[in-house]
């Protein structure tokens, strides 16, 4: 049997103060270690290493490249791979290599900027709104919306208000992660929420913001940083394939997608072109991926 | 028939045989055996490729062909020239009055047998054939020719002959099988006009807007239309000109150039007409393919500058992007060596052409420089100009960059701006392009009044570049109210300068359309007005 506990009007903290650290009742004492342990070992270290590697590409490419992204090297047209140029030259005089390495760029762009911002935008909507009947029904209608756009039809879509370009994809990327960290979010909040130690933190007058934000969030975080692992390689593949449709990075900007575009429109005349961009994607998603199963493995530890 | 130029840029090269191993260490018979056999082999192959090239220069009944085209057709702009699709469709459904064979720009007979002037050249009388049906089965008659005229003039079909068409201001329609054309001063590209009105039903005109029907009298029948998918063509087995070989034709719109060609490389497609020209070079040198390359039906890539644009109303600034083009390059990397630099759009046989006028803005990065420089002098910093081009069109996307690249040099910064193909079209009408923009035009291989008075770009009355100059006009005038054939050297000139000083239409080069087929197709010809002509095109077995 359990007694329900109003909260006193106009005091957010309860009214004993639970003091900081282990909260009553059932809750986890600490962290399990080797969470992030484990990308110190395995496969969470082989994700690491490619992940680690592309990034370092991507930040140096104004030291690596021995071109500039867009520089037209005369005579150098379609030409192959050489002592010169690496992963050979486009049809526009351009040194792939160059190219690629900037291209990185985009890539680091979308997959550490856009992804934790959509990521953090669902983790506030899902964590707020599912608190409250009303805005959690409110808020499930709209995720409902989202995720019915499959996601390329939504990035279409979006690129017809905003125009094709990086903002966009990264505007996509936000839209295509709201409701799935929401969802997330929502689902640990309904079981957390349960939780013996939540109902002490209530019984002693806690408020619903001070509950939220001391005990909901931090029990949640672990599923969401496998799901943010996830989705930023699910980004690499959003940029590529929305640049590969002529919807995503302007040209004469590069970025992974574009360039596998182009060495799939020129595979006939020069099939080393796609190589680079095409190992590097590959390099980017399977990290990510490795890194979200190492993580995933050490919660179920 | 008219002559044929074009001509198989690379004649089916046959694979060199294998060399043979030498028969060490075995018996004579078995050396004998292997050779005998291999001989057997190399003659039934040598054979089998020389039967199917004689089959190839057979004509032969029967068949569909199946082409491939980017772009799809609006009902509306049937006549606009604007679509790939359309052009196929009506150059397959539809007559003319007159041919121009690809040499040249003298007509010759087609539903018009015979033609005559009065003395002053304001007025064209015509001998009808009277042995034409509509494919409703509904006689051709003089009525037909004077409703297909005003139907180019009328504004609502926005056919670039508009004005053109609406010179003529009478139509004697006395004689079913004649009519006399009056026009109230003599127009010199009044062969044109005749070579590209095709001759329309009246009475299927509005399913013809409504793109549920084209009745022409043409040597295909149309037979369905499924918007952005396909288009079916069957031979009209009582074309007056004789049954084509072929028992009809499937054109499938297939916006991506390069899904196009890959259809054509599975054996797909049979003839592409959107292949860049990098795939183009690909494909004619292997054996299984023809690229047959039409000289007489050029057409031009051009930058556009739209004078209303602030930047771009200071003519030294067009005329530096002029002098800043690396027009050999884009010749050499982006279409291969298929077309001629140049300022002017003429080609060699165009009475406009002038060798020293068509070099005034060869590549000169100094000189362009230096108007650069004297602009800004006077009024600050050139601000950021939009180039807009066809996505679709892999061409356009590398022509795009190497123009923004050359134009970095000179210091004028530019943001590319790339549309579909229809929005392209759709603002070349309009005249709604911000800055530059980059496409193609034409209609430079027919009499230069037609491009001067009639072409979007450059007609000098109304232009998408909103250019309106006095001399220009008044040149373009000049040149166009004079009886076919008539106009001067000097008349050219003046118009020749007045495009190179005006500099709103920056030309790139000229370009000689290529056509790319399996080698089963024969047969195959091309109209002056880039229509591919289907009557005695045939499929080998």
């Amino acid at each position: 049997m359990s007694a329900t506990f109003e909260p006193v009007a106009g005091v957010d903290e309860p009214i004993s103060p639970v003091p900081e650290g282990p909260p009553p009742g059932d809750a986890p004492t600490t962290r399990r270690p080797g969470f992030l342990h484990s990308l110190r070992k395995g496969r969470g270290l082989v994700g690491v290493i490619l992940v680690g590697t592309v990034v370092a590409l991507g930040l140096l490419a104004p030291l690596l490249a021995p071109y500039g992204p867009n520089e037209q090297i005369e005579g150098a047209n379609l030409l192959g791979p050489s002592s010169s140029h690496w992963l050979g030259t486009d049809e526009v005089n351009r040194d792939v290599l160059s190219r690629t390495l900037f291209g990185i760029r985009a890539d680091l762009v979308v997959v550490f900027a856009a992804v934790p911002i959509g990521a953090a935008l669902g983790v506030l909507s899902g964590l707020v709104t599912s608190w409250w009947t009303t805005t959690d029904v409110i808020a499930q209608r709209f995720f409902d919306l989202l995720l019915a756009f499959p996601t390329l039809i939504l990035a279409i879509l979006l690129t017809a208000f905003f125009g094709p370009g990086l903002f966009t994809i990264g505007i996509v990327i936000v839209a295509v992660e709201i409701p799935v960290f929401g969802r997330l979010v929502r689902t640990s909040v309904r079981t957390i929420r349960e939780m013996p130690f939540v109902e002490a933190s209530q019984v002693v007058g806690a408020g619903s913001w001070w509950v939220l934000r001391r005990h909901i969030l931090p029990n949640s975080l672990e599923p969401l940083t496998v799901q943010l692992a996830v989705s930023m390689s699910v980004a690499v593949f959003i940029e590529g394939a929305m640049s590969f449709l002529g919807l995503g990075v302007r040209p004469p900007d590069p970025s992974l997608g574009s360039l596998i575009k182009d060495g799939v429109r020129l595979m006939y005349n020069a099939p080393f072109f796609a190589v680079g961009p095409l190992t590097l994607v590959v390099a980017l998603v399977l990290g990510l991926l490795l890194i979200s199963q190492s993580l995933a493995e050490a919660r179920r530890v | 028939m008219s002559p044929r130029l074009a001509h198989p840029r690379h004649p089916h090269p046959r694979r060199p045989h294998p060399r043979r191993p030498h028969p060490r260490g075995r018996s004579r018979l078995t050396a004998l055996a292997a050779a005998a056999l291999a001989a057997v082999l190399v003659t039934g192959c040598s054979s089998a490729v020389d039967e199917l090239s004689a089959a190839a220069d057979e004509p032969q009944q029967g068949g569909t062909l199946r082409i491939g085209t980017t772009s799809d057709i609006v009902p509306a702009n049937t006549f606009t020239n604007s679509s790939e699709t359309g052009d196929v469709l009506v150059g397959a459904v539809y007559d003319t009055l007159v041919d121009y064979p690809l040499d040249s720009v003298e007509p010759a007979p087609n539903l018009a047998t015979d033609w005559e002037f009065n003395d002053d050249g304001t007025e064209l009388t015509l001998q009808l054939r009277d042995d034409v049906t509509f494919h409703s089965g509904r006689p051709f008659t003089s009525k037909d020719v004077e409703f297909s005229i005003k139907t180019w003039a009328d504004p609502l079909w926005t056919v670039q002959l508009q004005r053109t068409a609406a010179a003529v201001t009478g139509f004697d329609t006395s004689d079913e099988h004649a009519i006399t054309l009056s026009f109230e001063h003599p127009v010199s590209n009044i062969f044109d006009l005749l070579d590209m009105v095709p001759i329309i039903d009246s009475e299927s005109i509005d399913q013809l807007r409504a793109g549920t029907a084209w009745i022409g009298t043409g040597p295909f029948t149309f037979d369905s239309w499924q918007p952005g998918s396909t288009l079916s063509l069957e031979a009209n087995e009582d074309y007056w000109g004789g049954a084509p070989l072929l028992d009809g034709v499937d054109v499938s719109i297939i916006p991506d150039p390069q899904a196009q060609v890959a259809q054509l490389r599975a054996g797909q497609l049979d003839l592409v007409t959107g292949a860049s020209g990098r795939d183009i070079e690909s494909l004619g040198n292997d054996e299984r393919f023809d690229v047959t390359e039409w000289v007489g039906a050029e057409t031009q890539v051009y930058v556009g500058a739209n004078v209303q644009n602030e930047a771009l109303s200071d003519v030294r600034l067009r005329q530096a992007i002029a002098f800043a083009l690396d027009r050999d390059r884009i010749v050499e990397d982006v279409y291969r060596g298929a077309g001629v630099p140049s300022s002017l759009p003429w080609p060699e046989y165009s009475p406009a052409y002038d060798a020293e006028a068509a070099a005034t803005y060869d590549y000169d990065l100094e000189q362009a420089k230096a108007l650069v420089e004297e602009v800004t002098e006077e009024t600050g910093q050139v601000p950021t100009l939009p180039l807009t081009y066809p996505a679709e069109q892999t061409d356009f996307g590398a022509i795009a960059q190497i123009v923004q690249a050359d134009l970095g040099e000179i210091g004028i910064k530019v943001q590319l701006d790339p549309v579909e193909q229809a929005e392209s079209i759709k603002r070349l009408i309009g005249g709604e392009f911000e800055g530059l923009w980059l496409l193609y035009h034409s209609y430079a291989q027919y009499n230069p009044s037609t491009l001067t008075v009639s072409a979007y770009p450059f007609n000098a009355d109304k232009n998408t570049s909103g250019y309106l100059d006095a001399q220009y006009q008044k040149d373009a005038e000049a040149a166009w109210k004079q009886k076919p054939g008539e106009v001067s050297d000097e008349q050219y000139d003046a118009l020749n300068q007045d495009l190179l000083d005006g500099a709103f239409l920056l030309e790139i080069a000229i370009l000689h359309p290529q056509t790319v087929t399996s080698t089963n197709v024969g047969g195959l010809d091309q109209s002056k007005r880039n229509e591919l002509r289907l009557t005695e095109t045939y499929l080998a077995e």
